[in-house]
């Protein structure tokens, strides 16, 4: 027998929540058979797929090495801990939940600084007021370093933190900072504000692959399965069911909502009995309603997607082609 | 097993011995550096970029440190650490470095020299550009190609400009970074300050104010926002910096020709006759002979320290624009490659009388060295 797939899900905490309740939208069940302090488990229904329940760190340096074949965490990881990342993993999907920007922040004291060429330049005359360089307190070494080279920043120095990196600056143990923040709200607190092209990733969570992983034709043909359910479950998501029916008159109809509205139709055109089922995204769901009723319909019904299938699988696609690559 | 660890222990390079036993007997002192070293040193003086390439360790008390990138920081502490300390003094050594490299090993044998306090600086650079001749020489490779660059020459050309203290303190650090130059140089003839608009307020209220003026000003705006604690930067600083960018605002742009003779100066290079030649035509019509002519008498006397060692001067390919992006150079720049093969260097080295100061020492000490990349020698065949 092959190897399983493992899925690596992060153990505890907002993101193992987040994690298994997008696994259940998409139907894939994770289940620990020998009890909740376990960390390996299954998915319900799917034999030969094991799932690793790991930290977010440990993660991302398992699909660095491909000691997981899949794994959820949070891109800002990946960039940092993984040097090449794109050369040794595979971006999949953006999951929708842990947002979080990486970014650079200094002392809200400093209004003469709002760009990182301001940063560029008060950093070198900081030098030459203190004789020492700028310390930059964060935990994101690997991002920091290719953020500031891209601007040519040079005078500064990384002092590694690993937690309440937002109090260095008032503590005294650096003059900025480089952390994750959602809202802003922290930093605000710690008399800190971002730095207008400071931002250096809007990260959130992924599901990624590891290119170095065994990839044989069981892995592929159940990461096959796993990909077309998150899919179909992703379609849904991005859409809503429009269905409306028409006594007369549908000529060109369907030609004209395309061409007002990013819309597909899954079943193709009118029925002989005049209806018609249109996939819409959220946003535009009442600008067409209002568009078919101008248009003749008797009536309109809109509802929630569950599933979209489709002979094509654009995520297993993707990891296809990222493993080629 | 991770590709870039050498696995096997390799045997001592025979030719490698013979080499720094040449060095040893011209004089100078071999000795061995604790593999083990402070991190901090090399990110302070090497800037954080060489983080990625270094093996760092933590100690069990916080300390952080590496298996030890080069040669030049580990010599240049020990020397200052000893006796000798401020006096002239030479070593040469032959040991591992380490730094991490996707495709070759991370660890790999340097020779090299490191040369302090003498204060005849010509002859010093000649002698380390030619005792750099020998190691290529000991592996068979007469005639490498020797680039060479000053970067004494560009400060001295900037240091002598009539610009603001800031815009010389940036063209020089775009100098040594490589990239931005073009750059920067478009901004300052297009002209103008580079502040915001939101600032132009701020700035026409600082034009012609003292800093007593501007600090009470700055003081007052914090105060006003609601803002109590400063971080890091004293608010004399940031007024400092605010009155730095209203002086700019008012000297407006830098002239087209200063522009030029900076372009003139960058595209000079040739043998070193030649290449003297045409700086001093330059210094000449830039009136700026005054500001040029204490580092063009080194660069000239170097030049005939060089032929008093018998190197070729016309084989030597001198740059105005070499060395930028070097880390801590502050005179000569040399590297010696192979004319047959491109790209990395088999010798490198150079001038950087600022180190020691920036490693403690409490007055400025002379300091010139270069290494030899003994596995891209180890490639030739014969001892000549």
């Amino acid at each position: 027998m092959n190897a399983p797939l493992i899925v690596a899900v992060p153990a505890k905490g907002r993101l193992q929540e987040n994690a298994e309740a997008f696994f259940a939208r998409a139907g894939l069940t994770l289940m620990k058979p020998r009890g909740a302090r376990d960390y390996r488990g299954a998915i319900a229904g799917l034999d030969g797929v094991e799932v690793a329940y790991l930290s977010a760190a440990e993660i991302t340096s398992q699909l660095a090495v491909g000691g997981v074949h899949l794994g959820v965490t949070g891109e800002d990881l990946v960039r940092e801990m993984i040097p090449d990342a794109d050369k040794r993993v595979v971006f999949i999907e953006g999951l929708g939940f842990g947002f979080a920007n990486v970014v650079v922040a200094v002392p809200q004291a400093w209004i003469d600084v709002r760009t990182m060429a301001d940063i560029d330049d008060v950093a070198t005359a900081f030098r030459h007021h203190h004789e020492r360089k700028m310390r930059v307190a964060t935990k994101y070494i690997n991002l920091t370093r290719d953020f500031f080279s891209s601007h040519g920043v040079i005078d500064y120095r990384i002092v590694e933190s690993s937690g309440a990196t937002e109090g260095a600056p008032t503590a005294g143990t650096a003059e900025m900072i480089v952390d994750i923040t959602t809202s802003g709200a922290t930093l605000a607190a710690n008399g800190l504000k971002v730095v207008e092209d400071g931002t250096i990733l809007r990260s959130q969570a992924n599901l990624v692959a590891a290119r170095k992983a065994a990839w044989g034709k069981t892995e592929r043909d159940l990461a096959r399965v796993i990909l077309d359910r998150v899919a179909a479950q992703a379609r849904a998501r991005a859409f809503r069911e429009v269905r409306a029916r028409f006594a007369a008159g549908t000529d060109m109809l369907v030609e004209n909502a395309k061409q007002k509205f990013t819309i597909e139709t899954p079943f193709g055109g009118p029925t002989s009995s005049g209806m018609l089922i249109l996939h819409c995204p959220p946003d535009q769901v009442y600008g067409l309603t209002s568009f078919l009723r101008e248009s003749g319909a008797e009536a309109v019904a809109v509802a929630d997607l569950d599933y979209v299938f489709s002979r094509d699988n654009p995520l297993y696609a993707k990891l296809e082609a990222g493993l080629a690559r | 097993m991770d590709a870039s660890v050498a696995t096997q222990r390799k045997e001592p390079d025979a030719r490698a011995e013979t080499l720094v036993a040449s060095y040893e007997r011209a004089g100078y002192v071999r000795v061995a550096p604790p593999m083990l070293q402070p991190a901090e040193p090399f990110l302070d003086l090497s800037g954080e970029d060489i983080r990625r390439r270094m093996y760092l360790t933590t100690a069990p008390d916080g300390g952080e440190f590496c298996l030890r990138p080069d040669l030049t920081i580990p010599v240049s502490r020990d020397y200052l650490a000893s006796s000798s300390a401020g006096n002239a003094a030479g070593y040469c050594y032959l040991g591992p470095v380490f730094r991490y490299r996707a495709d070759a090993p991370a660890e790999f044998l340097q020779v090299g020299i490191e040369s302090f306090g003498r204060s005849d600086k010509a002859a010093a650079d000649a002698e380390m550009l030619s005792l750099g001749l020998e190691a290529t020489a000991h592996y068979g490779l007469a005639s490498p190609d020797i680039q060479i660059g000053d970067v004494a020459l560009f400060a001295s050309l900037i240091a002598g400009l009539d610009l603001p203290p800031a815009w010389k303190r940036r063209l020089i650090k775009d100098f040594n970074r490589k990239s931005n130059l073009a750059q920067d140089l478009d901004r300052l003839v297009l002209g103008g300050n580079n502040a915001r608009p939101e600032y132009q307020g701020v700035l026409a209220a600082l034009a012609g104010s003292d800093p007593n003026g501007a600090h009470a000003l700055i003081t007052d705006l914090l105060s006003i926002a609601g803002i109590n604690a400063v971080g890091g930067r004293s608010v004399g600083e940031i007024a400092g910096r605010f009155l730095e960018q209203s002086a700019l605002g008012a000297s407006a742009k830098l002239p087209q020709e200063v522009r030029g003779l900076i372009e003139r100066f960058l595209a000079i290079q040739g043998n070193p006759d030649e290449a003297a030649a045409d700086l001093r035509a330059l210094a000449h019509d830039s009136r700026m002979t005054p500001a040029l002519a204490p580092a063009l008498d080194h660069f000239e006397s170097r030049t005939g320290f060089l032929e008093a060692r018998g190197v070729d001067v016309k084989r030597v390919r001198f740059s105005t624009a070499f060395g930028r992006g070097f880390d801590y150079y502050t005179g000569l720049v040399f590297e010696l490659t192979d004319p047959k093969r491109t790209g990395d260097p088999l010798v490198a080295g150079g001038r950087y009388d600022d180190l020691l100061t920036r490693l403690g020492a409490p007055d400025p000490i002379a300091a010139v060295g270069f290494a030899v990349w003994i596995e891209r020698l180890a490639l030739y065949g014969g001892v000549s």
